[in-house]
């Protein structure tokens, strides 16, 4: 089965990565790099494709931040909650897919679909490695915006099916979920349907993570910082 | 009537959808099956049947877009008898009353003026927000009241089914809708596999249907990937394919005995009632045994042909229906050149192959197309009940 490198040397060295399968909450509270921490380890390495559900920003500034990052925009999917509601005449392509905003979960779950099917029948960019199952990192920006339009019930039964699917394609999800918002009940439910969980918090500036459910990764905070989609853990 | 703008379901369902009913197309996660709604609103409007469509998620104009992106040009909705209630409509009633029982209430004044005032003849609902706001039976009750009101009124809602059976079950029991069709996938027979469910009609006895669909051409097509055709050399199985298409290739050799011999596939494309069908026909030789598994395993169904004047051949049939039967698909068996003489005893046939009267067993001649389209009817439809 494959596995995901995270990109950061000490977990991939302590843990090999992340199994095909896992389905990675990110908690963080707001202004704590949760985005880039998210789309460090969403960052398609070659032979892989990430797919990226955004309801915070427009899919011309995620591809910008994964090109920042060193990604190849070939193989980076948007499936874009936010553009549509002011260009309603905007087109979808194989790679940048538009619905009508958040709270359309129909149209979210067709277009991760349709991307999913584009990537496994091999149209999806030129220049395809070929693996089988074309191993596809998949990111959530964020949850917390879903919830401010969705009841919790239903988001959760929304997402339990997408976790299962990824699952089942042998993809790597990562959601992100801001930990000062929503209650212990709402942290709680969203956590379940997940197999490892980052929190982040900031202390005097200084950005600390610990990962639970990684095989091998003790759970002790660690300081980090982000830089051009690259995670470095400080001393 | 109104047509739910797929053929082969219309069919079906009997021509289509009886004016007044109540109409759920429940949707899985992931599937792409709003084409069905679209399709139900393009006949509607095609048929001039002025219609309210309320989509409290969009906008109109994104809608439009999405339409236009899904079906083509048509419909053309900006000439077409069509009113919407849309997002913006939805936000003005939420900003103006506190309670989730003012905004139903509001909600459901505004669908009454707009059915009074525009003489709705077919109401469209995408249900999700609705659903989660006022709950199942209180946001489906601001619609079926103004059915009730004015009885023609056709309703058809579509909604992204996270509830799974229950849902269905309760609309079906205590709502008493008139047709649910559930669009599902499974990653079985093959991986991205969606298929629509027959789950209830209120105006026909049918069983429950299960019908396999792509999306192509701005429209759903019912789709049955690879019917398989195997059997003993020289029953006649590139026979049967070569009648049932309407594209087909054979490719048969001289075999040793001077008769023509199939050396690799036989293939068959036949667009039948609305269905995008692909037959298989292998090779009858043991020496290709090995591969019948790959070609049965997308399968979705199986037929076995047999020459019912060859005795000798039964043993060889008998061992392809284990292959077949592993498989847990349906099947049949033609006992093909049964206009000849000396033709076998059907319970014979049965005996000798160890099938039950649950496996259908047909007696025909390939070379009479009449025959070859019955059997194929009959293997579509055992596809289309069996259970995914």
């Amino acid at each position: 089965m494959y596995t995901y490198k995270s990109g950061i040397a000490q977990i991939d060295e302590a843990s090999g990565g992340f199994d095909a399968g896992t389905n990675i909450l990110i908690l963080a509270p707001p202004m704590s790099a949760a985005d880039q921490l998210a789309y460090a380890l969403t960052k398609p390495v070659p032979g892989e494709y990430a797919i990226v559900l955004s309801t915070n920003e427009r899919a011309a500034e995620v591809v910008d931040a994964f090109k920042v990052a060193g990604a190849d925009k070939r193989f980076t999917g948007v499936i874009d909650a936010i553009t549509k509601s002011s260009t309603p005449g905007i087109t979808d392509t194989a790679r940048l897919m538009f619905v009508s905003s958040p709270t359309d979960l129909t149209g979210i779950g067709i277009k991760f679909s349709n991307m999913v099917e584009t990537i496994f029948e091999g149209n999806f960019a030129d220049g395809e490695t070929g693996l089988f199952p074309p191993p596809i990192r998949f990111c959530v920006n964020s949850i917390s915006t879903l919830l401010m339009y969705r009841r919790l019930e239903v988001l959760y039964q929304f997402l339990h099916v997408l976790t299962a699917k990824l699952k089942k394609i042998e993809g790597v999800g990562v959601y992100i979920l801001n930990s000062e918002s929503f209650d212990e009940k709402t942290l709680s439910l969203i956590k379940q349907l997940m197999t490892c969980v980052i929190e982040v918090k900031v202390e005097q500036n200084i950005n600390l993570m610990r990962i639970r459910g990684l095989s091998g990764v003790p759970g002790d905070w660690m300081k980090f910082s982000v830089s051009k989609g690259q995670v470095t853990i400080l001393p | 009537m109104i047509s739910t703008g797929i053929n082969g379901l219309d069919e079906m369902l009997g021509s289509g959808i009886p004016d007044g009913s109540r109409i759920l197309y429940s949707l899985e996660p992931g599937v792409d099956g709003q084409l069905f709604m679209i399709s139900t609103l393009s006949c509607a409007l095609a048929k001039k049947r002025p219609c309210l469509v309320v989509l409290p998620n969009t906008t109109v104009d994104a809608f439009r877009n999405d339409v236009q992106r899904m079906y083509g040009a048509r419909p053309d909705l900006a000439l077409a008898p069509v009113t919407f209630f849309d997002s913006v409509d939805w936000e003005r009633i939420q900003k103006g009353s506190k309670s989730p029982e003012g905004r139903a209430r509001e909600l459901q004044a505004r669908i009454r003026k707009l059915c009074r005032e525009h003489d709705v003849d077919v109401i469209f609902v995408y249900f999700d927000l609705l659903n989660e706001e006022f709950g199942t039976d209180a946001a489906a009750a601001i619609f079926t009241s103004a059915q009730e009101r004015e009885k023609k009124i056709t309703l058809v809602i579509e909604h992204l089914n996270l509830e799974g059976e229950q849902l269905l079950d309760h609309v079906i029991r205590d709502l008493n809708f008139d047709l649910v069709l559930a669009i599902r996938s499974s990653f079985r027979p093959f991986p991205q596999f969606n298929y629509f469910t027959l789950v209830h009609t209120s105006w026909a006895d049918l069983p429950a249907r299960s019908v396999p669909f792509i999306i192509g051409e701005g429209r759903v097509i019912p789709y049955i990937p690879r019917i398989v055709v195997t059997g003993p050399a020289s029953s006649g199985k590139s026979t049967f394919v070569l009648n049932a298409a309407d594209d087909g290739h054979s490719v048969d050799r001289m075999a040793q005995e001077g008769s023509m011999t199939t050396v690799a596939l036989d293939f068959g494309w036949i667009r039948w009632k609305d269905f995008d069908i692909t037959l298989y026909g292998t090779p009858g030789q043991e020496r290709f045994d090995s591969l019948l598994p790959s070609y049965l395993g997308h399968a979705m169904g199986a037929l076995l042909v047999i020459d019912a004047t060859n005795a000798d051949q039964l043993p060889r049939a008998r061992l392809l229906i284990e292959m077949i039967a592993r498989r847990r698909i349906p099947f049949a068996v033609a006992a093909n050149k049964s206009d000849l003489p000396g033709t076998l005893d059907p319970g014979l046939i049965r005996r000798s192959l160890a099938i039950g009267d649950e496996i259908p067993l047909y007696q025909i001649s390939a070379i009479r197309k009449s025959d070859v389209n019955f059997v194929l009817e009959s293997l579509v439809d055992s596809i289309t009940q069996f259970r995914y």
